[in-house]
């Protein structure tokens, strides 16, 4: 069982050699097939168009139909494989139009420069400014640039079953006194009132973490002087999570007082399929569990409204986020029809179908008011911008926001979160600052 | 040698019997402890099985109910049908099957013979030092030189299914060389100096002779990078470009949302991703038990 010697003939070297040549060329081969096409072919201009939702790649499929059917030197390849993005990027042929939801990743991207400036498009004046804000709040390319126009915002409240709400004759409350009234309404009537999937912890951090600290303070401004603090925050600093988010911690545990017996141990799908079942009033999901609803039972009538967190009317409002934004790579050199493509996608006729469609509200200044019954409990709070991006989406992939929030669910010791929450911070400050 | 002693121990597991055990007509006892740990352990694969198979032909509104161990009534055939479409599957399959039959193929070729190369000069200190250096791959965690692989591949135009096929020979040339040398090492070098004798070459006494012995050696790595390239999901994530000619776990992720899954679609795509794999096995088990004795001494 030791090396064994054998001569080596030079000959045989050599064919081992013309061996290796042979499987080599093999290998290469099949590259002439597939060679990178020439993104202009016959006068056709190829776009690559990649976009963030797997859900809607049949609907977009018969947009980029209805596209090319206008737009016959255009042709659109849609990729959802978004996992592809980056190494576009490092591959310098990143696809020609993306979407991406808009929050602090994406905006990673376009402090980068990664995409071209929108503002001189014309259908960049029609977007709501409102909106637009959303998306430039995260930071822009040289202080002004306009990186992504947004395509479709997702509103978020409490999701209710309106004939549990009918049945048990309890009116959309419209203020949290009410909305506590609501929850002992259901409560006497051995319904379960708020359905909590605390197993997987991020639907309680967007669902009523996100509600409470969206409906109590202003999250924008409260992370913008947080960040302006740096490295500097400590506790009892007056820009501080302990000195802002105390009042509003309380409302949290009555909320998860009135989640239905076993919370604990129920995820996101078994949530889905109790709701659908007409297991509790009210879920505090947006609207991309709608679907899921609906699919497990037809029959289902559902509602949303914002969560009132304060007894003033003016205070309450839905969380948002910009679930698509439409960008075009900086340097796509199909730049022309990429902003041919991006204008018919904002046409109303495309966007505001869209988001009709897929229980969404359109970024048009003049969009018409949504009539899905689903969601026309937001419409107010959209159209008037009551609205906060929730405040989960401000902090960076390394502070695990969702755990600290379920153990405090769990631990209700509302100092030791803040505190843990001011700490992380703070360390991620300092890992970050120049 | 190493392998026939391993087999006779095996085999012979059962063959120490206590003088007093009332065994039956054979002299064979069934053990019934350990059936019933087996079937148990069993239950780790049929159960999930089992699942993905209720699943594929359940309606949306079947999925939320009961515990999910109940089967589907009526069962929904058309889930097979929709996922066909919706993946588009024979363009999906038939670049997973290109990259797969190449990857084996290439992985037997290129392992083997480098295999053979070094285990047959190990006296030499480059091949040694070669040996090493393959090894020393290992090493290396995959995910961190995943961008600059992007990078280089691109400028080499192997952002396609080529180039996954490439990577995932080159991927496992440590592993399956260090496989080969094992065995390469306990064939008795005799039988290649009587083939020299008679005048082959090298290369003929690796083709006729080395390369057919390899052969429970080659299940092992041919299964090995069947398995590894089929449900490979980073690498042609990441490296093919043009989406049509991505690959079927990669296409798979169709059904999950960020927030939403189509388990009935998704289960019964998988089912049919999954067919492949497991007629290799079961054509292929009796090599890859022999198989995996063979790697077992290194």
């Amino acid at each position: 069982m030791r090396a064994a010697r054998s001569g080596n003939a030079p000959i045989g070297r050599r064919a081992l050699l013309k061996f290796a040549g042979l499987a080599g060329a093999a290998a290469v081969l099949p590259l002439s097939g597939c060679g990178a096409t020439p993104s202009t072919q016959n006068g056709v201009t190829t776009l690559r168009f990649m976009q963030n939702k797997p859900e809607v790649v049949a609907y977009f499929n018969q947009v980029i139909k209805d596209f090319e059917a206008l737009n016959p030197d255009i042709r659109v390849i849609q990729d959802f494989n978004e996992g592809n993005f980056v190494p576009g990027l490092v591959r310098n042929d990143p696809p020609d139009v993306v979407t991406r939801g808009f929050a602090q990743a994406t905006a990673d991207f376009v402090k980068k420069g990664i995409f071209a400036d929108l503002a001189d498009m014309p259908v960049a004046a029609t977007i709501d400014p409102k909106m637009q804000e959303l998306i430039s709040s995260w930071g822009q390319y040289n202080g002004n640039e306009v990186s992504a126009l947004p395509f479709s915002l997702a509103a978020a409240g409490v999701i209710y079953n309106r004939d549990i709400f009918e049945a048990n004759g309890v009116a959309v409350p419209t203020s949290w006194d009410e909305f506590v009234a609501a929850c002992e309404t259901f409560k006497a009537a051995g319904i379960a009132p708020i359905y909590g999937t605390y197993k997987d912890p991020w639907t309680l951090s967007q669902g009523m973490f996100d509600y409470v600290a969206g409906g109590s303070l202003d999250v924008a401004e409260f992370f913008s002087k947080l960040t302006a603090r740096g490295a500097a925050i400590s506790a009892d600093a007056p820009e501080s999570f302990t000195s802002n988010f105390s009042p509003a911690l309380p409302k949290m545990l009555q909320l998860a007082s009135f989640a239905q017996n076993g919370a604990a141990s129920k995820n996101y799908a078994d949530g889905n399929a109790a709701f659908a079942k007409g297991q509790a009033a009210m879920y505090l999901q947006g609207p991309w569990a709608l679907s899921q609803l609906v699919a497990a039972n037809k029959g289902i009538r559902l509602g949303s409204f914002p969560l009132p967190v304060t007894n003033n009317e003016a205070d309450t409002k839905a969380r948002v986020n910009v679930d698509m934004a439409l960008s075009i790579t900086r340097n796509t050199p199909n730049m022309a029809a990429a902003q041919r493509f991006v204008n018919y996608l904002l046409e109303p006729s495309v966007v505001n179908t869209y988001n009709e469609k897929n229980a969404a509200f359109s970024p048009l200044k003049d969009a018409p008011a949504v009539e899905n019954p689903q969601i026309s409990g937001l419409g107010a709070s959209v159209k008037e911008a009551r609205y906060y991006q929730g405040a989960g989406t401000y902090f960076p992939p390394s502070v695990p926001l969702n755990n600290y929030v379920q153990s405090f669910v769990y631990g209700k010791n509302g100092d030791q979160f803040l505190a843990a929450l001011d700490d992380e911070w703070r360390r991620v400050a300092e890992r970050t600052a120049v | 040698m190493t392998a026939s002693t391993l087999s006779d121990t095996m085999g012979g597991a059962a063959a120490p019997v206590r003088k007093a055990r009332r065994s039956s007509r054979e002299g064979y006892k069934v053990n019934w402890w350990l059936t019933a740990l087996m079937i148990v352990a069993s239950l780790t694969v049929l159960l999930p099985l089992y699942f993905t198979v209720a699943m594929a032909l359940k309606t949306p509104d079947q999925i939320g109910t009961g515990t999910g161990l109940a089967w589907p009534s009526p069962m929904n055939w058309e889930n097979f049908a929709a996922a066909y479409v919706a993946t588009n599957f024979p363009r999906a399959f038939m670049s997973t099957a290109f990259v797969t039959v190449l990857s084996v193929l290439g992985s037997l070729a290129s392992s083997s013979l480098v295999a053979y190369a070094i285990a047959r000069n190990w006296n030499r200190k480059f091949f040694r030092g070669s040996f090493i250096y393959l090894l020393s791959a290992m090493f290396i965690p995959f995910p961190v030189i995943i961008l600059p692989l992007i990078k280089q591949t691109a400028l080499l135009g192997l952002d396609n299914p080529a180039g996954v096929v490439f990577l995932h020979v080159l991927g496992g040339i440590s592993f399956n060389t260090l496989l080969y040398i094992a065995f390469v090492r306990s064939i008795p070098v005799e039988l290649e100096e009587s083939a020299r004798m008679d005048g082959a070459t090298t290369w003929q006494v690796f083709r006729k002779i080395i390369f057919p012995l390899l052969a429970p050696m080659n299940a092992t790595v041919g299964i090995f990078a069947f398995l590894g390239s089929w449900n490979d999901f980073l690498l042609p994530q990441m490296m093919i470009a043009d989406p049509s000619l991505q690959t079927l776990p990669v296409v798979q992720m169709l059904f999950q949302g960020e927030f939403n899954t189509n388990y009935s679609l998704a289960f019964a795509s998988y089912l049919m991703a999954m067919a492949p794999t497991l007629v290799v096995y079961i054509l292929a088990q009796r090599w890859v038990l022999s198989g995996v004795m063979r790697g077992a001494v290194k």
